[in-house]
This record gives structure tokens, C-alpha cells and sequence, in this order.
């Protein structure tokens, strides 16, 4: 059977997983029945937000009008920029990609990111331009756009809607046609490589895998080549893109294995998975690791739970490889990790799915980047928790990260976002016109743009402009960490670290919001903003007046005990600092919006 | 709509001449067996030495109907008519004799409670009566109570109340004022209520009147005031609560949260001038005219309850006790057996806060270890430790007692005991 073996890859948005719909009912892979809208958006919380999170594999049948019989495996992608990591492995399994572009957008900031990913893979580059049935479509400006601005050749680039099928087939005759059919030794040992994993509590570890040489069949022995482990496989498959049963996997194939591996740690993602018997000469290099961007304290809202959190770490941590997690205690919250993230979305997500897929309840400290401290004594360190710089008499320089922030915008609306950038400390050093559309290119510190940047951004340009960052070094700046007091407690998970001048404004910020978040209480509670000690802003909780049940006879007894139980189950996500109940949102204060 | 009740939306069954006979108990002696009897909830053997309550001295019978529907009201109450009222009597004699048969006894309070006694007829009172006096003995030894609507006795009728048994009258006065009073949805004035604990107590009846508090429009400290001036020495000072799903809740009507306060101070200190003291958060009373009967709820005493949807807390074998809570009309009459809600000893605690806490006596730390085998003291000691230093709860020998800020956001403080996991 002849093979093609590609990813769905675009800037957030602009129809992967439409399209791959689109190629699903054309190779007639699921039934009418079970047919929706984003097939294959799995899970739960990608269905939610209408985004895809996670990278995803299918294999289809496809006969082409050479009349010979295709087997292509397309992995649909993640456009947004958190999930670039999730791209950047399931290109390792491709010999191609699809390079979707929104022929009413054109090209985009990560369009530009995940097509450079693919080059450096040595894939083949397919370009189609999607939604050529919206009425401000520009399919042929964003085929100019892709020669000028990313620099592949696209005047062959396929003309489709996904929204209506419009010229799919195309696509498909053109996967046949541009990119390569892999090439792989039947005979040589086996060599495959773990591009991603889940782990099931019956099946132990289920790495997904990339057959480069030899075959897999259950009942072989395997060894995983970083561990040294060797296990029998008990079966193997493909995706359908739940996991589907299979003799074997071949050359050039993609699919999955079960061999009970109960260890978390007996493998790991980017691991070569080859024949214990006969092994495979060269090891495939595994990934880069993820370099996480963004650190926040995550927090079981029950301590009784922290055993229960580890393990759901390290169990999402496989199928999620980007975010790293370490012990971390804080005084206000107890035990918890300190986890890193590729974004603020990530975080989120990486929370939200904790929660729902290990039924964990969790409170998150406020997501902050990593800071470079020089202390007095001459040495440097890196902190990832605002609350472990040293006191300001021993500190010498506390460095932040900078990043090279590229924006994409109509030229309308440069001059507000410009405005924006100079806000958030960006220093301009570049500016590129390409046709109508411009590209600015800022130094910023990385903190700046954190936050609300991005939604920023957004509304200043109604949607057009996108952007896309680098980070580039460690440059001290004139920054303060801003301690925030609950009830005259300093509350160490709430620290963060602003600059001089917006101090004062984020400790409004903060305090203000946290007044409002924080539900009622006994008394009123004073929520105070410090800077070493000087209290800079400050807002109350107020106090209930009165609190208390007008009536209370033989009859109600039951009912009140009843829904004081019921309001003790609804803490969800709420903490007991002393003797005050902070929800989540409190500890997310510093992420609201500006005005 | 008479016969529909909003709460509930149960269909008085108007004209159903017979209702089934299930109340198969037999006599088992005074503690009930716990097997089988508890909906499928055991109760989980305590790990400590429980002493079951004593045996129920008090009773409470529920008598559901009213001659309107107030729209604040979210208790079980419906209209009346002929057929209904037999129906009742006949289900209550079962549900008192099965009940007698069982516990025997003799009682020390009575309270008729509604819905509207009052509204029934002196024959129909006299059969509830008849009922009564067949089991456990009438009157009570201490207190009989019934509650009445002004408007449903004139100087006559009292002293046929008297003649009947009742030594003590609650009555649903509410405000002196008419436009409360019809912003209220109640029938009568502001005179008529006046009226009705003049007579009452010229009849010579032990009275309690209850009044509303932060109702729009309220001239509170007037009603205070005027109320007091009666002479009454109880009285019932309610603060105007919307209850999901009433009339006054679906129009939106709503209470100021400083007015309620304001009021809840207000009531405390015009009253103390008359000698009305505030015993419990919405009673007040002259010395030696507390409420008899709402002590043994508040103390966590065991009660038997009669009537649709009326509570009783009965003593069982290897446990505190259990509450039970009957179904309203339809279910009732039809002798479907009350729901069971079994009572551990850490919810006997946690209960005995939540009602001993409202009481000026407080919570007597020693009787309830002897009743739990639990220390409140020690199983909550960081939340009591903090209640005292803010000054929400003192110590006064062996009682527990909230202070006056403490009373004013009990809520608040129970919540607390309620999510601090108790230490062993
Ligand atoms: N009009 C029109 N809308 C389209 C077309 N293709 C996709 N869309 C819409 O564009 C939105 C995004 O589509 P998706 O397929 O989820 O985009 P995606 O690239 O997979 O998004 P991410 O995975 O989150 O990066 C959806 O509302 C689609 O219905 C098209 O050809 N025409
Ligand atoms: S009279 Fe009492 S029980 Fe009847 S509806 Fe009014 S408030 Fe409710
Ligand atoms: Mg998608």
C-alpha cells in the first residue's frame, strides 16, 4: 500500500480542523452517524472552546484517479501559539504538511512560525488557501503573501472551502501528487519513535508511535532505548481515530502499541522504540525539550489531595509533554508545584484538564516569568516564584526576559497598537511594509505582554493583526516586588513583580479586584498592596452586617444543617487564608484586564 | 386557587372520601429499632459512646390550613374545604395512635401550628383535641399552644380557646400598620391585630404576637413601640426573608441588607426598654415568658410531630436520635411513611450549634459530651479559638454563648464549624 503521511498546520483559526472534516467524508472514514464538526477535536475542552489543544492522528483510505490506493495518515494540529510543541513533534512523524491559510486573513504570525517548523524538518510544503467562500476572501493576495512574506512557492497552491467542500478533493489529489511517500526498510530491525502518549488505567502506557524501519507486531518483544526496558507488546494499531486493533505497523506507518508498561517513567516521549531481539544501529534524536515560559503555583484545594495531584501530573504529563512540574510549597497554600507552561492558554488548559480528567479541584497563584537575580554577593539565579527574591538590601539587579515581538497588521491599525506596544516598555526596531499589511517588530519585556496583550491587540485591530514572539536575553530592570496582605497577612502565593513606575497601578489593580472577587465575610477584611513593607493600595471586603436565619424551629433544623453542608461542598476552588475564604478568581487578580 | 398550594403545587385531594389505611406500626416500646427503618441511610456505628435523648415530652401538630395565601409564606398551607378537614382528622388519628402506641408518654408542651389553627372550627378544633386527649393526655402539662389569626376570634371564641385547653396564644399580628399589612398580603388592620392581644390578654391567656421586620415601607421602631405598649410579653420579631420560590420572590421583591440590620438593633433596644429581653435571635420575651415549647428544638430535645410536613426528633437504639420530616398533604393523607434522616453524633453537635448558639443560654458543652461522646472543645478548637478572640463567642462556665455580634452573624460563624474538618 502506498503511503502519505502529513499534517494540518495554519495560524490559529483558520479551518485545519475543518478541512480535515472535510477529508474525513470525503474517504468516507466515519460514518454519516457519527459525524460532527470538528471530528477531530476530541477532547472535551476542545470541543468547549472551539479550538483544537491537542495534535491528532487518523488514518485514511483514499483511492486516487491514478486508481492505486492510498494510506495517508494526516495528524490534525493546534494553531495557537501555547500548543506550538504539540506541532512541532507530530511533524516528526510527516513527511508533509498542509499549510492552510484564511484566504480573508492571509498570512498570519503563526502561519509564518509553523511553516518555518516544517522547513526545518525538511518537510514538503503544501499550501492551500481555505475559506474562498467568505465574500472578503483574498485568495490571491494570500498566495502573494505566502511567496513574499514566508517565501515557498504557492502559485500552485490549492483554492478550497472547508465550510463547503468546495475543491477538497483537490487537496487530496495533491498530497498524492507533491509530498513524498516515505521511505522505510521492511527488513531492517524495527525503528520507531514516540511522538506522543496517553496513559489508560487498564493498558499502562500508550505511546504513539512512528514506524521509520521494520515492523511491530503483538507478541514482539521491545525495547524502549532511553530506559533500556524491554516489554512484550500486547497490542498494536492505528486511529481512527480512537485506537483501532491491527496485525502490525509497517514502514512508513503511524499508530500505537500496548506492552503493559505500568511505569510512567519507563518511557518518555521523543524515546526510539526498537526490536529487544535485534536492535535498530542509529537511535532517531528525541525532541528538544519544551522550554516553559510562563510558571504558576497550582494547588490542591484540599491538601488531602496532593498524592492524588502527583500522579495525575504524571500521567497528563505524558500526553501533554510541554509543562514541567516540581514540588513547591507556599505558606498560605500548603503543598503544591510550581508548573511551567508555554503560555498563559496552556496553563489554563493544563488546569482545566487536571480538573476534569483526574476530578481534582485546584487553585492557581497567578501565572508570573522567570526573573534573573544578581545578588550582592555576585551570584546569579533564576526564580520562577515572585515570592523567592531575596530582600532588596542582598539584591544587586533583577534581570527580566525580552522577547522580539513580531506584530502583523493592517496598516490601520498600526498606530494604536504602536501606542500599545510603547505602553508595555517595547522599544521599536523594525518596520516592514508588505503590500497593505505591516510588520512591526518590537523588543518588550516578556511580563509586559503576558497578561492582556494579546486580547488587546485583538480588539485595537478588531481581529486582524496577530503576533509572535522570540525570546531573546536577560536585561536588568528598575523592578519591585509588590507583596499583597489579606487581613494584614502577607500572603506569600500572591507576590508578584512589576516595574517602579506601574507598581502602584497593579497593586490598585489587584487589591481592587480581589475586593470585589472575595465573597462577603465576618468582617471586613482589608486587602492591602506593599512594596517592602510601605502599603501602596488598598481596598476592604466588606462585612456582612447581619447573617443569621430568622427562623430556626423543629422543621428547619434538617434543612438548615442541610444546606451548610451544601455550601461546605461548594467551596470548589475556594481557599481558607485565616480565617478568610479567597476564591480562585482572587488569585488571578493580576490577569484582569486594564480599566 | 383554592386547594393549590404555590410551594408545593400539590392538589388538595378535594372530595377523597377515603384514604388508605397504612399505618401498619405496631407497638415496638419506647426506642425505635434502627434495621430497615431508615430509607437506606444506616446510620454509622459511632465509633464513641452515644446516649440516646430522652423521650419526647413536647408535640407538634401542624394544621395547614389558612384563609389566604401570604406571598412570603413558604410554609405548607393550603385552603381549606369540607372534605380535606375530614380527611386530615381521620389521617391524624392514625398517624397519633400508631405513634402513641409506640412511644407512650405524657407531654409537657403542645403547640398547634400552621398554616392557621385558628382557622379551624371550635368542633373541629375540639376532634384534633379528642385525638390528643385518646393518646398522650390533654392539655399539657406546661404550655398549650395555639397559634390564631386575628381576624379568626372575637372575645367569645377566646374563652371557648380556654375552655378547650389552651393556655397560650400566638398570634400572627405582623405590623400595626395597614399598608405593611397589605403590602403583606394579610387581611386584617393595624387596629384589628392591637385588638386581638388586648383581648387575649384580657382574657387572660399567656401571649406571644409576632412581628415582621424590613418590610418595605416599615416604620419599624412605630411597630416596636406600639407593640410593646400592649403590654404582650412575648414577642416573635421576624425579619422579612424571601424564600425561593414564593409570590414576593418570582416579583423580585427584595430586603435591604442595611435595613435588616438596622431593624435587628432596633428591635433589641426599643424592646429591652418594655423588659422584653432578646432570648433567642427573633424571641423576646419578660422574664419567665420564654417559650416552653420552642426551648426543646433549640436544646435538642426529641419532639414528636403530627400533620403534614411536620418534623419530629425521636430516639433510636445506638444512635443520638433521628429527625423525621412527614411528606406534605397528598403523600401524607395517602400514609406514606415520613422521610428518615438519621442523626450521628457529629451532626448532633454540629446541630446543637446551629440551634443552641441562637439562644441567650447558649450550648451546655457538658451535657452535649455526655450525649455525644464528643468534645466540641477539642474537635473544634482552632474556629472556637478564633470565634473568641474576635469576640464572637465567650465561655460563660460550662455554656457556650454567642455574643451579640456573634448572634448578628451566626450564619457566618456556623459556616465555619461546618468546613472545618473536626479534629480527633
Ligand atoms: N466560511 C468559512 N468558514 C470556515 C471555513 N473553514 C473553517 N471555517 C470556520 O472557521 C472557524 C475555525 O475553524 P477550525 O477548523 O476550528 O480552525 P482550526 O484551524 O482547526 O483552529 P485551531 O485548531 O484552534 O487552530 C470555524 O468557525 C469554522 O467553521 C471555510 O472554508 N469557510
Ligand atoms: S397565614 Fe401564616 S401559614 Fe398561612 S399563608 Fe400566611 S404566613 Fe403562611
Ligand atoms: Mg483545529
Amino acid at each position: 500500500m502506498r503511503i502519505r503521511n502529513f499534517s494540518i498546520i495554519a495560524h490559529v483559526d483558520h479551518g485545519k480542523s475543518t478541512l480535515a472534516d472535510r477529508i474525513l467524508d470525503l474517504t468516507e472514514t466515519v460514518s454519516v452517524r457519527d459525524r460532527k464538526d470538528q471530528m477531530l477535536d476530541t477532547l472535551e475542552l476542545e470541543r468547549e472552546r472551539g479550538i483544537t489543544i491537542k495534535a491528532t492522528p487518523i488514518r485514511l483510505h483514499y483511492t486516487g484517479r491514478d486508481g492505486i490506493a492510498y494510506l495517508f495518515n494526516l495528524i490534525d494540529t493546534p494553531g495557537h501559539v501555547d500548543f506550538n510543541y504539540e506541532v512541532s513533534r507530530a511533524l516528526r512523524a510527516c513527511e508533509g504538511v498542509i499549510l492552510v491559510v484564511d484566504a480573508s486573513q492571509g498570512v498570519e504570525a503563526q502561519t509564518i512560525q509553523n511553516a518555518y517548523l516544517a522547513f526545518d524538518n525538511g518537510l514538503e510544503i503544501l499550501p492551500v488557501i481555505n475559506k474562498i467562500d467568505l465574500p472578503n476572501a483574498d485568495p490571491e493576495g494570500a498566495i502573494a503573501e505566502l511567496e513574499e512574506i514566508v517565501g515557498i512557492p504557492a502559485d500552485h497552491a490549492v483554492k478550497v472551502s472547508a465550510k463547503t467542500g468546495e475543491n477538497v478533493e483537490a487537496v487530496l489529489e495533491a498530497i498524492i501528487e507533491l509530498l513524498p511517500e516515505p521511505t522505510g526498510d521492511p527488513s531492517a530491525p524495527l525503528r520507531s519513535l514516540i511522538f506522543d502518549a496517553v496513559y489508560d488505567s487498564y493498558q499502562g502506557v500508550i505511546p504513539f508511535i512512528r514506524v521509520f524501519d521494520g515492523s511491530l507486531r503483538r507478541g514482539d518483544v521491545v525495547r524502549i532505548i532511553s530506559t533500556g526496558k524491554a516489554f512484550e507488546v500486547d497490542q498494536v494499531g492505528f486511529f481512527q481515530p480512537e485506537p483501532a486493533v491491527s496485525d502490525s505497523l509497517g514502514p512508513g506507518e503511524v499508530g500505537w502499541f500496548t506492552a503493559s508498561i505500568k511505569d510512567i517513567n519507563d518511557t518518555q516521549i521523543g524515546d526510539t522504540v526498537t526490536s529487544a531481539g535485534n536492535p535498530c544501529k542509529d537511535i532517531i534524536p528525541g525532541f528538544k525539550p519544551a522550554q516553559p515560559v510562563v510558571f504558576s503555583g497550582l494547588y490542591p484545594t484540599d491538601s488531602e489531595d496532593y498524592g492524588r495531584m502527583r500522579e495525575a501530573l504524571e500521567k497528563l504529563s505524558l500526553n501533554d509533554a510541554a509543562f514541567t512540574f516540581e514540588p513547591e510549597t507556599s505558606e498560605a497554600l500548603g503543598f503544591g508545584f510550581r508548573c511551567g507552561f508555554l503560555g498563559l492558554l496552556h496553563a489554563d488548559i493544563v488546569q482545566a484538564r487536571l480538573e476534569r480528567e483526574f476530578g481534582l479541584n485546584l487553585i492557581a497563584t497567578a501565572p508570573a516569568v522567570v526573573y534573573e537575580i544578581k545578588t550582592t554577593d555576585g551570584r546569579i539565579r533564576r526564580i520562577q516564584n515572585p515570592s523567592e527574591l531575596p530582600p532588596p538590601d542582598v539584591t544587586e539587579t533583577i534581570s527580566e526576559p525580552y522577547v522580539m515581538m513580531s506584530v502583523f497588521s493592517p496598516e490601520e491599525y498600526i498606530g494604536g497598537i504602536m501606542k500599545l506596544l510603547q505602553d508595555r516598555r517595547g522599544v521599536m526596531k523594525d518596520m516592514v511594509y508588505h503590500g497593505r499589511r505591516v510588520e512591526l517588530r518590537y523588543e518588550v519585556p516578556f511580563g509586559e505582554i503576558l497578561y492582556d496583550f494579546h486580547d488587546r491587540l485583538k480588539s485595537l485591530s478588531r481581529g486582524y493583526a496577530s503576533m509572535d514572539y522570540d525570546f531573546l536575553d536577560y536585561r536588568p530592570g528598575s523592578l519591585v516586588r509588590l507583596d499583597i496582605l489579606v487581613n494584614e497577612d502577607k500572603v506569600d502565593a500572591l507576590s508578584v513583580i512589576a516595574h517602579r513606575d506601574k507598581a502602584y497601578e497593579v497593586g490598585r489593580k489587584i487589591v481592587d479586584k480581589m475586593a470585589t472577587v472575595i465573597p462577603r465575610q465576618l468582617f471586613a477584611v482589608p486587602i492591602q498592596a506593599a512594596i517592602s513593607g510601605k502599603v501602596v493600595a488598598r481596598a476592604t471586603v466588606r462585612a456582612f452586617r447581619k447573617d443569621v436565619t430568622a427562623k430556626c424551629y423543629g422543621g428547619d433544623i434538617t434543612r438548615k444543617r442541610k444546606l451548610l453542608e451544601k455550601q461546605k461542598k461548594g467551596k470548589a476552588r475556594m481557599k481558607q487564608l485565616g480565617s478568610v475564604e479567597v476564591p480562585q478568581e482572587a488569585f488571578l487578580a493580576v490577569l484582569s484586564g486594564d480599566e | 386557587m383554592p386547594g393549590i398550594t404555590a410551594k408545593s403545587g400539590v392538589i388538595c385531594p378535594a372530595g377523597l372520601s377515603e384514604t388508605e389505611n397504612t399505618a401498619g406500626n405496631k407497638p415496638r416500646g419506647p426506642l425505635i429499632e434502627h434495621s430497615g427503618r431508615s430509607a437506606g441511610m444506616p446510620v454509622k456505628e459511632p465509633s464513641h459512646q452515644v446516649v440516646p435523648v430522652s423521650e419526647p415530652r413536647s408535640l407538634y401538630l401542624h394544621i395547614p390550613f389558612c384563609p389566604s395565601i401570604c406571598p412570603y409564606c413558604n410554609f405548607h398551607k393550603m385552603r381549606r374545604n369540607e372534605g380535606l378537614v375530614a380527611a386530615f382528622l381521620e389521617r391524624l388519628t392514625e398517624e397519633a395512635g400508631a405513634l402513641y402506641a409506640h412511644f407512650g408518654g405524657e407531654l409537657d408542651t403542645i403547640y398547634f401550628g400552621g398554616g392557621t389553627p385558628s382557622h379551624l372550627s371550635d368542633g373541629e378544633l375540639a376532634a384534633v383535641i379528642a385525638i390528643l386527649e385518646r393518646t398522650w393526655g390533654w392539655p399539657a402539662k406546661k404550655e398549650t399552644t395555639l397559634e390564631a389569626d386575628p381576624l379568626t376570634f372575637d372575645r367569645n371564641r377566646l374563652d371557648t380557646f380556654g375552655v378547650l385547653g389552651f393556655d397560650r396564644l400566638s398570634i400572627g399580628v405582623q405590623s400595626s400598620q395597614d399598608d405593611v399589612l397589605r403590602f403583606l398580603g394579610r387581611l386584617h388592620r393595624g387596629h384589628e391585630g392591637l385588638a386581638a392581644i388586648d383581648m387575649a390578654l384580657e382574657a387572660g391567656f399567656n401571649v406571644s404576637a409576632d412581628l415582621m421586620t424590613a418590610v418595605p415601607g416599615q416604620d419599624t421602631a412605630r411597630d416596636l413601640h406600639t407593640l410593646a405598649q400592649t403590654g404582650v410579653p412575648h414577642l416573635s420579631v421576624y425579619t422579612l426573608t424571601i424564600e425561593p420560590q414564593t409570590p414576593f420572590a418570582r416579583r423580585g421583591v427584595t430586603v435591604d441588607q442595611d435595613r435588616d440590620a438596622d431593624d435587628f438593633e432596633l428591635a433589641h433596644t426599643v424592646l429591652h426598654g418594655y423588659g422584653l429581653e432578646r432570648y433567642e435571635v427573633s424571641s423576646h420575651a419578660r422574664p419567665g415568658f420564654e417559650s416552653v415549647h420552642n426551648r426543646v428544638y433549640w436544646r435538642g430535645s426529641t419532639f414528636f410531630g403530627l400533620g403534614p410536613s411536620a418534623a419530629s426528633f425521636l430516639p433510636v437504639r445506638g444512635a443520638i436520635g433521628e429527625r423525621r420530616k412527614n411528606h406534605v398533604i397528598k403523600a401524607w393523607l395517602a400514609g406514606e411513611p415520613a422521610e428518615v434522616l438519621p442523626v450521628t453524633a457529629e451532626d448532633y453537635l454540629l446541630e446543637m450549634l446551629m440551634t443552641g448558639l441562637r439562644t441567650r443560654h447558649g450550648v451546655e458543652l457538658d451535657t452535649l459530651a455526655a450525649r455525644t461522646g464528643l468534645h466540641l472543645e477539642e474537635r473544634y478548637r482552632p474556629v472556637l479559638e478564633d470565634a473568641f478572640k474576635q469576640g464572637l463567642l465567650r465561655r460563660v462556665g460550662r455554656r457556650l454563648i454567642a455574643t451579640e455580634q456573634g448572634l448578628l452573624r451566626l450564619d457566618g460563624l456556623l459556616r465555619r464549624f461546618f468546613q472545618q474538618p473536626p479534629q480527633d
